[in-house]
């Protein structure tokens, strides 16, 4: 775990500022986190909606790729965030190429409910009877978590594809997970599932699943959070939750949207004595300056209480992602976030 | 333009305030200050909210949100010195999805079934875990609540659904499941009576029956079945007409939706759908609150202006000016950034819709005060 940064001496413009730690010019120290989160088959990027999970997720498949690893980046959940990303193009069940060694699939859980009824009964006719039937329709959206488990199904056969005997398909798939109110919702659905559906395929299948999730040479999670209040409440939920129930380890948080430190405290204190010193500055354009330094250091301060509460629990690799002051960021930035995630 | 809460003054204003939008963009926060807002029209508000911070507990002067209805002590507001401008009091509540559905089998079903209904294992998964189970729930309590006509004013901050359409069908996405009919010609021809007059399930008698428990095993539709039968003897008159009437209430004329965002791609995009789905439902749609709009300070541009000039009279370190630049030039990029996506919004959803802007504020809210400067935004947006 890398300490909190609290240096005060940072260059301006440096685009590590803000980031928790100096990045090791040295050889290649050995990294447990990442060792831990690429040499496994699944990652889940977790978080509330809107943290940017999608960024991150994109971002750790490019880390995958250049350790040349074969990836499949999935998306669960009912945005189509990466596929907008790459030539504006929706992903779907099928995966697509997206760069050089990434690939990209969208989870259709109904779809893997019905290949599972014609794959479990017969004669065909009753499947397609079941499937047409309205109480299909109805079970899918009643039976609670069956959608999920559907999904995490999906993942679960992309694991154990293979093109030959000898090599995986894929070597890793990060699964850029729904934005559910309570992240882990999701991940603790096998367990519930299990007490409701006892026997029959697709219970096996959820036992299937269970033990691959239990698996901590193959699952790791990712959590993404914002230096907020409530995006750090949910993120310290999270860790006892991981701990505790999931029993799943999170390989590491990645705090978005990072103001970086601009002002040093003697900046700050040059700053206060020109503003005595000089009784005319409220006219002359440098007090909008002050005056905008004085909004971002403010934001910064806000923002380091918060991500002091994660440093003090979370469990794993963390690291603050630098705020990129836009809306919106693009391929090319999010490649960006790739370089700076391998320097650390 | 009017100011789009302005109608919250009015005697004859909405009774019910409902504040949609995705998580993580103050929907809360903003709930409150126009629970604020109306306290200070005079009207007796209460605010239902969902998983709050504790920071907003905090600035509302409550030790932690409750299942009960807790007054707010506004009298506390330094603004007023002691001496409150007006006479209304504000409350709040949280809302807990499983305390209501319990409350509901409470209120309907007769004693003697209630513990074969909360042992159930399909209800336990129904009022706990299933998607949609929050937000009808939420309509549940607000629909109480208005009847019990103890407020003036009801404002709703709507649990963080993944897609604003979530919420909007929750009702009748419930009465599909649970409603009579589909349930009644789904089933009833399989079932039979077992003994001590328990009836079950006869999943032999159908192909598509004996398919779905092959899948999914046979438990599985035998407490379903079994719920189904508890709920359809007991519970189903109740129920239904009171989804029925919740959805009549949502889509009245004492009902006003509010779509709450930041200026993100994510929310604003939300924003624009749930709008889309108010107007198809032909329900009432208030408009656009922009949470956290970065306002440019001036329209000082400092690209192509020469720097030695700004600083000509002041005396400041070369390498903390270029600082001060760089810094100012973010915040003019992020203010930038943020007009241009509500020029967006507007671009979209047409100059007729009501978009209120509020600034990123300087720091957190922390203080009842803090909110009661918020709730003041309101007022100053409606004079433009």
């Amino acid at each position: 775990m890398s300490a909190i940064n609290t240096d005060e001496h940072r260059i301006p413009g440096d685009k590590t500022a803000g980031i928790s730690a100096g990045s090791s010019v040295l050889a290649e120290p050995a990294n447990l986190w990442m060792d831990q989160l690429f040499s496994g088959r699944l990652v889940f990027v977790m978080g509330k909606g809107g943290v940017g999970k999608t960024t991150i997720s994109i971002a750790l498949a490019g880390v995958a790729e250049r350790m040349h690893k074969k990836v499949l980046l999935a998306e669960i959940g009912d945005t189509d965030s990466i596929g907008r990303l790459y030539q504006d193009q929706p992903l779907s069940e099928v995966p697509r190429k997206l760069t050089q060694n990434i690939w990209g699939a969208r989870v259709d859980p109904k779809a893997e409910l019905e290949a599972y009824v014609r794959a479990h009964v017969s004669p065909g006719f009753i499947a397609g009877k079941i499937i047409r039937s309205r109480l299909f329709d109805y079970l899918f959206e009643a039976t609670p978590g069956l959608k999920e488990v559907m999904s995490l199904g999906r993942l679960w056969r992309w694991e154990k594809q293979a093109d030959n005997l000898a090599a995986p398909t894929y070597d890793l798939i990060i699964i850029d997970a729904p934005a559910t109110g309570h992240a882990m919702s999701l991940l603790r659905l096998p367990e519930l599932l299990i007490n409701m559906i006892r026997v029959g395929p697709v219970a096996n299948q959820i036992r299937g699943l269970q033990r691959l999730l239990k698996n901590h040479q193959k699952t790791s999670l990712v959590l993404v959070s914002l230096p907020e209040e409530l995006p750090v409440n949910e993120a310290v939920e999270f860790y006892s939750m991981a701990e505790d129930t999931l029993n799943i380890p999170i390989a590491a948080t990645f705090i978005n949207c990072v103001y970086p430190v601009v002002f040093s405290p003697s900046d700050l204190k040059q700053i206060e004595i020109f503003e005595k010193k000089d009784p005319d500055l409220s006219f002359s354009p440098v007090s909008e300056l002050i005056a905008s330094a004085r909004i971002l250091n403010r934001r910064r301060i806000d923002q380091q209480k918060h991500i002091k509460e994660i440093h003090a629990k979370a469990t794993g690799h963390v690291q603050a992602i630098p705020f990129c002051f836009t809306n919106d960021l693009t391929i090319d930035q999010i490649q960006e976030l790739t370089s700076l995630i391998l320097r650390h | 333009m009017t100011g789009m809460l302005n109608c919250i003054k009015d005697p004859d204003g909405p009774k019910i305030i409902v504040c949609c939008g995705s998580g993580g963009v103050g929907k809360t926060t903003i709930s409150a200050a126009i629970g604020l807002y109306g306290v200070l029209a005079g009207k007796k508000t209460i605010v239902l909210t969902i998983d709050p911070a504790n920071r907003l507990a905090d600035s509302l002067g409550l030790k932690r949100f409750a299942a009960d209805a807790q007054r707010v002590p506004v009298e506390n507001l330094i603004a007023f010195n002691g001496e409150p401008a007006f006479q209304a009091d504000l409350y709040a509540m949280m809302l807990d999805a499983k305390h209501t559905f319990d409350q509901l089998i409470a209120r309907y079903a007769p004693p003697e079934f209630q513990k074969n209904i909360y042992k159930n294992r399909y209800y336990q998964h129904l009022s706990n875990n299933m998607a949609g189970s929050h937000e009808y729930m939420a309509m549940e309590k607000l629909y109480e609540i208005f009847n019990q006509n103890h407020y003036d004013l009801i404002v709703l901050d709507t649990p963080p659904s993944r897609r604003a359409l979530d919420f909007l069908e929750a009702p009748q996405k419930m009465l599909n499941i649970l409603g009579y009919n589909f349930f009644m010609r789904m089933f009833k021809p399989y079932l039979k009576a077992g003994r001590w007059g328990v009836r079950f399930l006869n999943i032999l008698a159908t192909p598509v029956l004996r398919g779905v428990s092959k899948m999914l095993g046979k438990q599985v539709l035998d407490d379903f079945a079994g719920f189904m039968q508890l709920w359809d003897d007991i519970m189903f008159e109740g129920f239904s007409r009171r989804a029925a009437e919740v959805k009549t209430l949502l889509a009245g004329s004492k009902t006003l939706f509010l779509a709450v965002a930041t200026p993100q791609r994510l929310p604003m995009d939300e924003a624009i759908f749930l709008r889309e789905k108010l107007r198809l439902n032909e329900m009432p749609f208030g408009g656009f609150i922009i949470n956290r709009v970065n306002v440019a300070s001036s329209n000082t541009e400092l690209q192509g202006r020469d720097s030695d000039k700004v600083f000509a009279k002041a005396r400041i370190d070369p390498e903390l000016r270029e600082k001060l630049i760089a810094a100012h030039k973010n915040m003019m990029k992020m203010a930038g950034n943020d007009a241009q996506s509500v020029n967006r919004l507007i671009a979209k959803t047409g100059a007729g819709e009501n978009v209120l802007q509020i600034p990123f504020a300087d720091s957190e809210i922390v203080s009842l005060d803090d909110l009661y400067r918020l709730a003041r935004l309101f007022e100053s947006n409606a004079a433009e």
